[in-house]
């Protein structure tokens, strides 16, 4: 008897190794960082080496004790440590000739704030190593605190809605973009709602770190810390890509491409409503929101004109 | 390719000597930010780079705290490194020291010492040093600019001794010898391979590898903690004797040895003693010998390690003098003596109930002059006769 076996999605050709992670692992359901980081691990494979920090991802990379979570090659330091260590790493492993892909793994809080600065000395002298950043705007793992890319209004456990104080005050660092314009060999942003425009990315990642820094912002909700139900993080990061809050995109020296242009957009509102952190805007505020997002999407929309990278076939 | 480097006698500074440590060690990575007064060896190690003397990866950091973070990580890949800094930039790296030392990844610094707090106290003093003496690295200390060149290739057959694994700070006075020329006999290359080939023998310490299983910082809490920092402390101690051993073999290789620790000076017979560090000990070891010309029994200890911190052998040395005074160069914030002067007070009972004096002199660059000195000598015999006699003396502002 014929058995018609089912077509597996054409994902699963980008995947060269098995998850190197333990099923149950410490975080938080529906969390598109677990997500990232299994589905990362596959794509790049098994014999790379981690680098990362306290966060959220730390809970699992670490592991406790002598126990580990996963079966890879893992150095974890200090926030303000991350860039540099990866840069240690690949130089020696430059030095002694021996090819090696070192992955940073952090959260936005390290790369946009405290681990800033390493990033960008990095970044400047073109490290050959990959950085991926998830972005899930805002300290996390200390318990939802604001970081400097979290959006204008955004409600944080330090920046709370009072009478005195409405959320965010600031618009948030264009991380993505400012490390782009380092003229890295490669960046680009990413979301989990898109995994073959990832997986492409990753893959291009590792290829383009042998020529010097590659840069991945990934857009990562936090049902926790965001306030949304645990099975609508994907549809969350669909909506950013949707509405322009996040766009799709990479820079490879300086030259820009969309990669997963929006024919129309949809508004805003439609991605603000299903958040918490923004239940409390009010017309004016969700106005400047607004302004802010339309803002980042012209100036991506515009550098890709201006300065345009071809598509490699 | 390192080019061949055949050794010979020059007439250079305190920095120049550390660089040289350094480029004939063959250091794999090499991460360098500059900071007075330090940035002759940062400018030093890349001439040394660009005249193809030293062939390794040169990475030009973007500040203090990234360079350790560099050389720490690709001390844990496997690599020989190198890094220097002074009083800022150390305190720039505080958090990544600790991680080195946690991590016990043996890397080998510099660290010209500079005095601090104060951001326009460019000017010489221990304060750096004694500041970060509980980040878990070895501490030794260099009086002239040959020592300073030593050291530094002794720095790494300590650090990178598998019973050791403990990273090493190498310190030597800011502007005293970081600017000063003296005649350095700086050895070849290939004799320098030989003082460090034993290291090759060794079992090989855990590595960083691409697929492999080691994970780096995941102490984790409780027991797995407790276990290596037990492990750490265990090695500090062994770096002792190991340092003396280091020593020892240097002279059989080398012709130069300094006593491992400590140095001992005129100290067998002495019924008074000083105990000093760093470049003000020559000046200390000059009026001894005028003094013992006029018959007083004075020596001098000088303190070669100070963390970690050789008790015994001090002990050993001070046991049965009638009374001692300690030089700083640097103050013990929270109490009112010199650092060192109150880590020796912990060996009180070792010594003997004898006078101990704390001289804090030669802070922000003020010398410690041979006047001084006499007069530090004098207090101490006299308090050694019974005398009644001032514990903590600020030798500066007694004039
Ligand atoms: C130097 C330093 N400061 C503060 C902390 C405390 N801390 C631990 S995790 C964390 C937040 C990390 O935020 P992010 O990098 O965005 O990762 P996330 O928690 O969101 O996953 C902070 C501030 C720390 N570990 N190190
Ligand atoms: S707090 Fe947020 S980012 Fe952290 S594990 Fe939970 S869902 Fe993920």
């Amino acid at each position: 008897m014929m058995v018609k076996k089912k077509k597996l999605s054409k994902i699963f050709d980008y995947f060269r190794d098995e998850d190197p992670f333990a099923g149950g692992i410490s975080i938080c359901s529906g969390c598109p960082m677990e997500l990232l980081l299994r589905f990362m691990s596959k794509v790049l494979g098994k014999d790379i080496i981690i680098v990362g920090t306290p966060s959220c991802s730390a809970i699992v990379l670490y592991g406790q004790n002598i126990g580990s979570w996963h079966k890879l090659s893992y150095y974890g330091c200090l926030m303000t440590g991350v860039a540099s260590s990866a840069t240690g790493i690949t130089r020696y492993y430059r030095k002694i000739g021996k090819d090696v892909t070192v992955v940073c793994f952090t959260g936005d809080g390290c790369a946009a704030d405290v681990g800033f600065q390493p990033l960008s000395g990095a970044a400047e002298r073109n490290e050959n190593f990959i950085y991926i950043c998830y972005d899930n705007e805002g300290y996390m793992n200390t318990g939802v605190q604001r970081s400097s890319t979290t959006p204008f209004g955004a409600k944080t456990s330090t920046t709370p809605i009072g009478v005195a104080r409405r959320g965010n005050e600031t618009t948030g660092k264009n991380l993505p973009f400012i490390i782009a314009m380092h003229k890295v060999s490669y960046a680009a942003t990413a979301t989990l709602s898109h995994l073959e425009d990832l997986a492409k990315k990753l893959i291009k990642a590792k290829e383009k770190k042998n020529e010097g820094f590659a840069y991945i912002h990934v857009f990562s909700p936090c049902p926790t810390g965001w306030g949304f139900p645990m099975d609508l993080s994907i549809e969350v990061c669909r909506m950013a890509v949707r509405t322009n809050y996040f766009p799709l995109w990479e820079a490879e020296r300086g030259k820009f491409r969309l990669t997963h242009k929006i024919k129309k957009s949809r508004p805003l509102k439609d991605l603000v409503r299903m958040i918490r952190k923004f239940s409390h805007l009010t017309d004016e505020e969700m106005g400047m929101l607004e302004k802010e997002v339309h803002e980042r999407y012209r100036l991506i929309e515009g550098v890709t004109q201006m300065m345009p990278l071809k598509e490699t076939p | 390719m390192n080019m061949k480097y055949k050794g010979e006698m020059r007439t250079i500074t305190g920095n120049a000597a550390a660089a040289y440590g350094a480029m004939l060690c063959r250091p794999d990575v090499v991460a360098l930010y500059p900071i007075t007064p330090q940035t002759e060896v940062v400018e030093q190690l890349s001439r040394f780079s660009a005249d193809g003397l030293l062939d390794a990866e040169m990475v030009e950091v973007e500040g203090e705290n990234s360079a350790m973070n560099i050389v720490a990580a690709a001390a844990i890949s496997g690599g020989r490194v190198f890094t220097a800094s002074s009083s800022w930039g150390l305190a720039f790296m505080y958090d990544a020291l600790l991680q080195t030392s946690g991590f016990r990844a043996p890397v080998v610094m510099v660290n010209v010492n500079r005095e601090m707090p104060g951001i326009l106290a460019v000017s010489t003093g221990q304060q750096d040093m004694i500041g970060t003496r509980d980040v878990g690295w070895i501490q030794i200390i260099a009086e002239d600019c040959q020592e300073i060149l030593d050291l530094v290739i002794m720095a790494y057959r300590l650090a990178e001794d598998f019973d050791i694994q403990v990273p090493v700070m190498v310190n030597y006075d800011g502007f005293y010898l970081s600017y000063l020329s003296e005649g350095v006999n700086i050895p070849a290359r290939e004799e320098v391979d030989v003082f460090l080939a034993p290291l090759k023998e060794q079992p090989e310490r855990p590595k960083l590898v691409p697929g492999g299983p080691l994970g780096c910082g995941t102490h984790g809490i409780e027991k797995g903690f407790v276990e290596l920092r037990y492990k750490h402390c265990a090695a500090m101690e062994r770096a002792k004797n190991k340092f003396d051993e280091i020593d020892r073999l240097f002279g059989e290789s080398f012709e130069r040895s300094y006593g491992g620790q400590i140095e001992e000076y005129y100290m067998e017979d002495a019924e008074i003693a000083l105990l000093a560090s760093g470049s003000a000990s020559g000046t200390v070891k000059k009026v001894i010998d005028s003094k013992r010309k006029h018959g007083l029994k004075i020596g001098l200890v000088k303190l070669r390690m100070f963390r970690p911190f050789p008790s015994e052998r001090l002990s050993r040395a001070f046991r049965g003098k009638k009374a001692i005074g300690v030089i700083d160069r640097s103050i013990c914030f929270g109490w009112d003596c010199g650092p060192i002067y109150m880590e020796l007070r912990a060996l009180s009972s070792e010594i003997g109930l004898i006078p101990m004096m704390s001289f804090i002199d030669g802070l922000a660059n003020m010398d410690i002059s041979i006047v001084h000195i006499e007069r530090m000598i004098d207090s101490v015999y006299a308090a050694s006769q019974g005398k009644p006699y001032q514990r903590v003396n600020w030798v500066i502002l007694e004039e």
